[in-house]
C-alpha cells in the first residue's frame, strides 16, 4: 500500500488544458479577435496553408508590415511609472513592455500589458524589500515564494501628487531600485508625438524586426476535417486534439512516418488523412503585439475569397514561457513547461476552431 | 520560487576542473551552487583549512544560461563522522568554521544521526547513497530535524555512475520519504565531471521517482536550497555577534561558553 504512492504519482502527467472552440469568422458575436487581443506577448506566430506553395499575394503586404519592436537594456523600473512616460506612450496608444531574459519561476519579472496595468511577479526577499501592496501568487504552495503586485497606470487615482504614485516611485526608486531589460513594443493610434526611439537614450535602446521564415513541406499527411464536428467522425475526420498533436509534429518537424528503425518517434498522422503535394508554411519570430496578428488573421480568411485547393488552414501564436500572464491578467506560471499558445484552424467556409492550451501553473484560458 | 542550486560540487585542487564544473552548472540555469569541502575523521587527523573566497579562484564567473546574473559560488564543509568524538569539532570554535556559508554533516550510524538531528549546529544531513543503510530512519529524529530547519540531502551523481548504486540511491530515498513526506529534502549532484551534472528540471524529475510530489521535487532544487543557506547565514550572523564583544585579554573558551542568543540580547 506504502510502496503505491510514488508509482501512482508516476502515472500522472502535469497538468495542461487544451480549450476547443468552435464558431465563424463573420457571425456578429465571433470573439476570436477578443480572444487575440487578449493574449497580449506573443512570440512567434506559424501559419500552414495546405496546397500552397508560396507566400500568397493577400498576404504579402501584411507580413512586410509586422512591426518592428525595442530592446532595451537596463531601464529603471521606476521609469515605466513616471508620468511622463504614462502621458507619453500608455495613454496614447497601446504600449506592450515585457522583461528580456529573466525567468518567471525564479527571478523577477515585469511586465506593462495595453490595458495600462504594471504587473510585477517577485520573489518574496524582493516582495518585503519592495514594500508594495501584493497579492500571492496562486501557484506558490503553502510557503509562498512569489507575490504578484499590480499597478494600474490608467487609475484616475494615479495622478502625479497623489500619495499611491509618491508611494510606488519612492519604493521602486528608492527602497528597491528593479532594473531590467524591457522588450518593447507601442502601437500608436495616430497621434503625433515623439517615438519610444527618440525618448530614450541612444546606447539604450535598440531597434529589432522580427525573423520571418517560410518553407514549403512537400508530400506532407493532413488529417481530414469537417468544421462541424469538433470531436471527429470515425472514418470521416479527425478530432481537434487529433489536429492539435499532429500540428505540434509538423511545426516541430518530427517525422510522421513512423519508420521501423527510427526510435526518436512513432507518432503517425491521424486517420484519415490525405497527401498534399506541398505546404507552405511561415514563422515569425519576435516580440509581436495583438493586432498584428488580427490583421494576419484577416487576411487569412480573404485567402478563401477565391477558391482554393485547401479546405482549411492553421493559425498558431506561442506566447512567452517567462510571462507572468497569460489571458488578460491571468497569473502564468512555469512548472515543468511554460507552454501558452492558441491556434486557429479556419476553413473554406469561414468557420474556424479556436484551440487554447496551458501548461500546469495556469488558470483556464477565457 | 528561487533561484535553483547545487549544493555540493566537490572542491577539488585542479582549479580549470572546478571553473568547467561551473560554466556546465551556469549553462543548465543553476543560480548559486556551493563548493564543498570534506573532512572525513577516519584518515589523520585533518585540519579545517580556510576557504578560499570565490573571487580569488575564478576571476571571472560564468552568467547563468537565460538571465543576466552571475552565478554565486558559496563555500560549504561537510563533515563524515563516525564517532561521537569528531562532531566536538562543531562545537569548538575554531575561527575558520564560520567562514563556510553551509555546514553539513555525514553520520555513519543510527546514534550520529539522531544527535545531528536533534543537537547539532548544521545545516545540512547527508544521507548515504552508496551503500545499503547500516540503520532505519525513525520518525522522532527526523521531525525534530524538520522542526529546526536541517534538510536532507540526497546525491544523484553516484546513480549516475553505476547500476548498484542506483538502486540503493532509490531505495535509501524511499525509505527517508516515507517518513519525513518529502518535506525538508535538498537534491544535489557530487558532480566530479561536467559529464555527471544534469538540469534542475531533470533532477526534479529525479525527485518523482522518489516519491515526492510535483511542487515538492521542484522545491528539493530550489526553495530549500534557499532554506538552507538563509539557515547557514543565521548561524554565522549568531556567531559574529559574539565575535564584536571579544576583548583582548580574554579567553575565547570564556566567551563562547554563554550560549549564543544571550549575547545577542545584551548587544543588540
Amino acid at each position: 500500500m506504502r510502496m503505491s504512492v510514488p508509482l501512482r504519482r508516476l502515472r500522472q502527467a502535469p497538468r495542461h488544458l487544451l480549450v476547443c472552440e468552435k464558431s465563424h469568422a463573420r457571425h456578429a458575436r465571433s470573439r476570436h479577435a477578443a480572444h487575440v487581443r487578449d493574449h497580449a506577448y506573443n512570440c512567434r506566430v506559424s501559419f500552414l496553408i495546405p496546397e500552397c506553395g508560396t507566400l500568397p499575394e493577400v498576404l504579402k503586404s501584411t507580413i512586410a508590415d509586422v512591426g518592428e519592436y525595442y530592446l532595451l537594456r537596463n531601464l529603471s523600473l521606476h521609469e515605466l511609472v513616471t508620468h511622463e512616460f504614462i502621458d507619453t506612450f500608455v495613454k496614447k496608444g497601446s504600449c506592450h513592455a515585457l522583461t528580456y531574459n529573466t525567468k518567471i519561476d525564479q527571478d523577477n519579472t515585469a511586465a506593462l500589458l495595453p490595458t495600462g496595468k504594471l504587473i510585477l511577479s517577485v520573489d518574496k526577499d524582493t516582495y518585503e524589500e519592495l514594500g508594495l501592496q501584493g497579492r500571492p501568487s496562486q501557484y506558490s504552495g503553502k510557503k509562498v515564494m512569489r507575490y504578484i503586485i499590480t499597478i494600474d497606470l490608467m487609475d484616475p487615482s494615479f495622478h502625479p501628487d497623489s500619495k499611491k504614485h509618491k508611494r510606488v516611485l519612492w519604493a521602486l526608486k528608492e527602497k528597491k531600485p528593479l532594473e531590467f531589460d524591457f522588450l518593447l513594443a507601442w502601437c500608436n493610434t495616430g497621434a503625433e508625438g515623439s517615438t519610444l526611439m527618440s525618448y530614450f537614450p541612444k546606447n539604450q535602446i535598440q531597434t529589432l524586426k522580427p525573423k520571418i521564415t517560410f518553407s514549403t513541406l512537400r508530400d506532407l499527411q493532413c488529417p481530414v476535417l469537417q468544421s462541424n464536428e469538433l470531436q471527429g467522425k470515425p472514418e470521416e475526420s479527425c478530432s481537434t486534439e487529433e489536429l492539435f498533436e499532429w500540428l505540434g509534429a509538423v511545426l516541430n518537424q518530427v517525422s510522421l512516418d513512423n519508420k521501423s528503425f527510427s526510435f526518436l518517434s512513432t507518432y503517425c498522422c491521424p486517420q484519415p488523412n490525405t497527401i498534399v503535394e506541398q505546404a507552405f508554411l511561415c514563422t515569425i519570430t519576435g516580440f509581436i503585439i495583438p493586432e498584428a496578428i488580427i490583421q494576419l488573421l484577416e487576411k487569412l480568411c480573404c485567402y478563401f475569397d477565391e477558391p482554393k485547393l485547401a479546405h482549411w488552414l492553421t493559425l498558431t501564436v506561442h506566447g512567452f514561457a517567462d510571462s507572468p500572464v497569460s489571458w488578460r491578467e491571468s497569473e502564468h506560471g512555469f512548472h515543468k513547461g511554460g507552454e501558452n499558445l492558441y491556434n486557429f484552424v479556419v476553413f473554406r467556409n469561414l468557420d474556424y476552431w479556436l484551440q487554447m492550451a496551458v501548461g500546469t501553473n495556469d488558470d483556464c484560458p477565457p | 520560487m528561487a533561484g535553483f542550486a547545487d549544493l555540493n560540487l566537490p572542491a577539488g585542487p585542479d582549479k580549470k576542473g572546478l571553473q568547467s564544473l561551473l560554466e556546465a552548472a551556469a549553462r543548465l540555469g543553476y543560480s548559486a551552487v556551493a563548493l564543498n569541502h570534506v573532512i572525513d575523521f577516519k584518515e589523520k587527523k585533518q585540519e579545517i583549512v580556510k576557504p578560499a573566497s570565490p573571487s580569488e579562484l575564478f576571476p571571472s564567473l560564468p552568467i547563468v544560461q537565460g538571465t543576466s546574473k552571475r552565478i554565486k559560488v558559496l563555500n560549504r564543509l561537510t563533515l563524515i563522522v563516525s564517532d561521537p568524538s569528531h562532531c566536538n569539532l562543531l562545537r569548538s570554535t575554531s575561527a575558520n568554521i564560520r567562514l563556510y556559508d553551509i555546514i553539513a554533516v555525514f553520520p555513519k550510524t543510527e546514534k550520529l544521526f539522531h544527535i545531528a538531528c536533534t543537537t547539532l549546529d548544521v545545516d545540512l544531513v547527508c544521507i548515504n547513497v552508496t551503500e545499503k543503510l547500516p540503520f532505519y530512519f525513525r520518525r522522532p529524529p527526523v521531525n525534530v530535524a524538520i522542526d529546526r530547519g536541517i534538510y536532507f540531502e540526497l546525491l544523484y551523481t553516484p546513480a549516475i555512475k553505476d547500476s548498484t548504486m542506483r538502486r540503493y540511491t532509490i531505495s535509501n530515498a524511499i525509505s527517508l520519504m516515507q517518513i519525513c513526506k518529502g518535506k525538508n529534502i535538498v537534491m544535489s549532484s557530487a558532480a566530479e565531471r561536467p559529464l555527471e551534472l544534469r538540469g534542475p528540471y531533470d533532477v526534479a524529475n529525479l525527485g518523482l521517482l522518489f516519491g515526492m510530489s510535483e511542487s515538492e521535487a521542484k522545491a528539493a532544487v530550489s526553495t530549500n536550497c534557499r532554506a538552507t543557506l538563509l539557515h547557514g547565514e543565521t548561524r554565522k550572523s549568531a556567531c559574529g555577534v559574539v565575535y564584536t564583544v571579544k576583548k583582548p585579554r580574554k579567553v575565547e573558551e570564556e566567551e563562547t561558553t554563554l550560549p549564543a542568543c544571550k549575547k545577542a540580547k545584551t548587544q543588540a
